[in-house]
């Protein structure tokens, strides 16, 4: 039996203290403070909790609370800033790069019992929703309204709202709607000390500063957010949904900068190469041609009156880049399918490969081309497999790189070429991640990607929201004479 | 104009000279102001506390313009006109309706938050920002987001410097994703005889087949004697208002859309709606309302899309004569008042307007006072619920001597 609960401690070790309040006394209060089925203290009750989609660093947490509102939050919260000890919220545990990953243990506030849509409001195009609700339970409210809800990452059946606004979560559609960000108007929140905050609201242009944009995608580490209301978007009157084949990976990515330098904006543009689909055929019995090097799913939607322009000139620069064929989706129903496919194409990877490891890098959209010649370049250096199948519009990446991990050199070169492949996209003037976030994944890159002085600043930020440090430590920026954990393992990761 | 209570203007030449001017400040502890084009010097609180002026006009380039990648880099005392000048070339846009853009500036633009009538289809200045650099109060360097368009590395500086007013550092470099321009562009307008009727003919839009850019509501002298409105017919009197659409994009949508437009109005009742002739004239007026004229008291309320007619019913009941402008669709409604409330600022606004505001879930700014009477915080920046104390210590770390626009904004 553990004698006492975690202090902040640096990397993903346990220190202990004396002085620290003992951990049977924290789960008292937090019992006396929400009902006792609320609270999980037993090693045996922690397992699922010690890691996110990020499986390479494991840690589990002391003691896992479940909330059911934003006083709840704030009690847990003052209880755990008493004690000194870290805490950090969690959602569905989807996230990629370890953003709920319990350094040091302490206390995970698990949101998923904060479920409720509080409100739909259609004349003022908003919604208010708890953390908790899974991003297609509000999707599946609006339906027959006419209004969604525009971020529709991958994972959407499973993610939760609150989530997505820590990641700031994108998906195949933000290439035209944007990312979460662009549909959060305002969060009520609970600060690290436990005060409950509202920062904007149904009304846009609040007073002061836009704190609630620096809220989301800061990974849980300003505040814990305990409501949200989201902007509903019009559903368009109408879709054209194509997919082009091509003979090569140089030409859909060339075909892929035509469309956008022609100043279309499609609202989804996502590439799949052939190694993907083969998988994704195997699975879902699309109809996809195999032999094809590989295959855009372009979107466009909007007026009816203006779709078969739009299709039209975009079945024409395919061609103009040596497209085999486009196709139409044929109905809704064969939409959908095309999406199912896409969507759930990272599930149908372990057909090809017992692990694998996915990269979220972003390159400017003209060197796309580029940057999946590298990668190709990179595969074939160290002997390794990947395929592609990502948003090929915002020039996000996902190289999914195929392993096995009971090899480990090959786990070693995965490691290397995985690293390459993000400093390539850094030498083009891209990011590292364009939606999976930094966690404690990426910090080794922080320092690549931002001057000491723009790390300072960052510091500053999180200083004002979070003096004391204790609310998720140890994430998105790197400490002082650490470049975060070290990483060992590629473990298996799946993508947006 | 408000003046600054500035003796000197510095001006660097770059990002290291600013730095450098305001680590110099910062070690006597002595006030900066930031100025781009001086269009929005009346904003937010007047300035007392003496310092220098610090010119943005030498940081004026043009860093990098990568058309095919729809991105473009430009350092912040560049002109809005000669920044859409350079886009329209690609046949590009940054779609933000700003007034005076040949004097305005990109660094004032993104400082101010400014957002003009096509912020209903195109969105806000911070959907547009994706990469920032500024200075902050100790004359530190600083960057957020990247050059691509899709990012989440680090916090994000895009959002928090946008509209913070220059106080958490002075914007140096914007980073922008841009747009392509469309065919075609056409202003619709009907007009409304009652508040009533407009609430009825908004909510019926906010479901309308058409995809419109703006949705403006407008109403007071300034309308009524505009020309490009003088044509419609179907109602009269000092209730009269005016309700304007903009609809883009291709040549076949532009023209499906004023077609149904046309049959959704008048299923709503509306008598003869026009299409505006001369559809670019009028929309720099719409672009300009805030900022041109001599009016003593300019105010902007943010307010949820519903309570905009009955936001503008306690306007006109405080001053008959005010010329209002309401990008109905987003729930902004920015009036020029006819005069000074006799009643006093703090009675009309924090005894009147606020309250009026805050009912319909949103809040009050002064945008202009060029008298600089009776400006107190909570006359400029009422809203008491808003988290200022949680801003202010935001302030503190990155402006621990606040230098940086001192005393304008909303810090407590």
């Amino acid at each position: 039996m553990r004698p006492s609960i975690n202090p902040l401690v640096s990397g993903g070790g346990r220190t202990y203290n004396c002085a620290m309040p003992s951990l049977a006394s924290i789960v008292t209060q937090l019992r006396q403070a929400l009902e006792a089925e609320n609270v999980l203290s037993a090693q045996s009750e922690m397992l699922v909790y010690e890691c996110d989609g990020f499986t390479i660093e494991k840690n589990s947490p002391d003691i896992v609370v479940f909330p059911r509102n934003t006083e709840d939050v704030s009690r847990i919260v003052k209880i755990c800033s008493a004690a000194g000890v870290p805490f950090l919220p969690r959602g569905a545990g989807t996230s990629l790069a370890g953003g709920c990953l319990p350094v040091g243990g302490g206390v995970m506030i698990v949101l998923t019992r904060m479920k409720e849509i509080v409100e739909i409001n259609l004349r003022d195009r908003y919604a208010i929703v708890q953390p908790g609700v899974v991003n297609v339970w509000l999707t599946n409210a609006l339906k027959g309204t006419g209004y969604h809800y525009a971020p529709d990452p991958s994972s959407q059946g499973a993610c939760t709202i609150g989530g997505n606004v820590a990641t700031n979560s994108g998906g195949p559609h933000t290439l035209k709607y944007g990312v979460t960000v662009n549909h959060v108007l305002g969060v009520e929140a609970v600060l690290a000390d436990g005060r409950i905050v509202r920062i904007g609201g149904p009304a846009e242009d609040p007073l002061g500063l836009d704190l609630a944009g620096a809220i989301v995608g800061s990974e849980g580490t300003l505040a814990i957010v305990t409501k949200v209301w989201v902007r509903l978007t019009r559903n368009p009157q109408g879709y054209r949904t194509m997919l082009g084949v091509f003979e090569s990976c140089d030409d859909a990515t060339n075909a892929i900068s035509e469309i956008i330098a022609a100043g279309i904006v499609p609202a989804a543009l996502e590439m799949m190469d052939q190694g993907i689909l083969v998988a994704v055929e195997a699975a879902f019995h699309f109809g996809f041609p195999l032999d094809a090097q590989a295959i855009l799913l372009i979107e466009v939607d909007g007026l009816e009156a203006g779709l078969d322009e739009q299709r039209d000139k975009i079945i024409a620069l395919c061609k103009k880049c040596n497209a085999r064929e486009v196709r139409q989706a044929v109905g809704d129903k064969e939409r959908q399918k095309l999406w199912k496919a896409r969507k759930q194409a990272f599930g149908a990877i372990g057909r090809l490969s017992p692990s694998y490891c996915t990269q979220d890098g972003v390159v400017p959209r003209t060197q796309i081309p580029h940057i999946l010649r590298k990668i190709t370049e990179i595969a074939a250096r160290y002997e390794l497999r990947v395929v592609n199948v990502f948003h090929a519009g915002d020039g996000n990446i996902h190289p999914i790189l195929l392993f096995d991990e009971r090899d480990a050199a090959q786990v070693q070169r995965v490691l290397v070429a995985s690293n390459e492949i993000l400093n390539e996209c850094l030498n083009c003037g891209g990011s590292v991640t364009g939606e999976h976030g930094i966690g404690v994944e990426k910090i080794h890159f922080m320092h690549k990607m931002f001057t000491g002085s723009d790390l300072a600043a960052m510091g500053n930020l999180r200083a004002a929201f979070n003096p004391l440090g204790n609310l998720s430590p140890k994430k998105l920026l790197p400490t002082a004479g650490s470049c975060g954990l070290e990483q060992k393992h590629p473990g298996r990761r799946a993508a947006l | 104009m408000a003046d600054l209570p500035i003796k000197t203007t510095l001006a660097p030449a770059d990002q290291a000279e600013l730095a450098a001017a305001v680590a110099e400040a910062y070690g006597v502890g002595s006030a900066i102001y930031p100025i781009g084009g001086g269009t929005s010097l009346d904003f937010g609180l007047p300035a007392k506390t003496p310092g220098s002026g610090l010119s943005l006009a030498g940081l004026n380039r043009i860093v990098d313009y990568p058309a095919r990648d729809m991105t473009v880099t430009v350092e912040s005392g560049v002109t809005m006109k000669s920044l859409s000048d350079l886009l329209a070339k690609e046949g590009q846009r940054l779609p933000l309706g700003v007034p005076l853009a040949e004097k305005a500036t990109v660094g004032g633009m993104v400082a101010t938050n400014w957002n003009g009538p096509m912020r209903y289809g195109c969105g806000t200045v911070r959907d547009y920002v994706i990469g920032i650099s500024a200075v902050d109060g100790r004359g530190m360097a600083f960057k957020g987001g990247g050059r691509v368009v899709k990012n989440v590395a680090g916090y994000d500086f895009c959002k928090l410097l946008t509209g913070s007013l220059g106080t958490l550092g002075i914007v140096t470099q914007v980073t922008f994703k841009v747009r392509p321009l469309l065919e075609q562009f056409t202003l619709m307008a009907c007009a409304v005889q009652s508040t009533r009727q407009a609430e009825k003919l908004l909510a019926a839009l906010v479901n309308s087949a058409t995809t419109p850019a703006a949705i403006e509501l407008l109403s007071g002298p300034v309308w009524d004697a505009e020309p490009a409105l003088k044509t419609l017919a179907g109602a009269s009197g000092p209730e009269k208002l005016y309700l304007v659409v903009g609809l883009e994009g291709s040549a076949t949508e532009v023209e499906w859309m004023i077609g149904r437009m046309h049959d959704e109005w008048c299923q709503q009742g509306v008598e003869a709606p026009i299409t505006i002739g001369d559809a670019a004239d009028f929309w720099k007026k719409l672009v300009d309302f805030p900022t041109v004229g001599n009016a003593p008291l300019v105010l902007k309320a943010s307010v949820v899309p519903s309570g905009v007619t009955r936001f503008i019913d306690a306007l006109r009941a405080l001053d008959p004569q005010a010329s209002i402008q309401s990008h109905a669709g987003n729930g902004i409604v920015i009036a020029r008042l006819s005069t000074f409330p006799k009643e006093g600022l703090s009675r009309a606004l924090v005894g009147n307007l606020q309250p009026a505001a805050a009912l319909q879930h949103g809040s009050l700014m002064v945008l202009s006072n060029p008298s600089g009477n009776e400006m107190t915080h909570q006359s400029a920046w009422g809203g008491l619920d808003a988290p200022f104390t949680l801003m202010s210590a935001v302030k503190q770390k990155f402006d621990p001597k606040n230098i940086l626009n001192p005393g304008r904004f909303v810090y407590v």
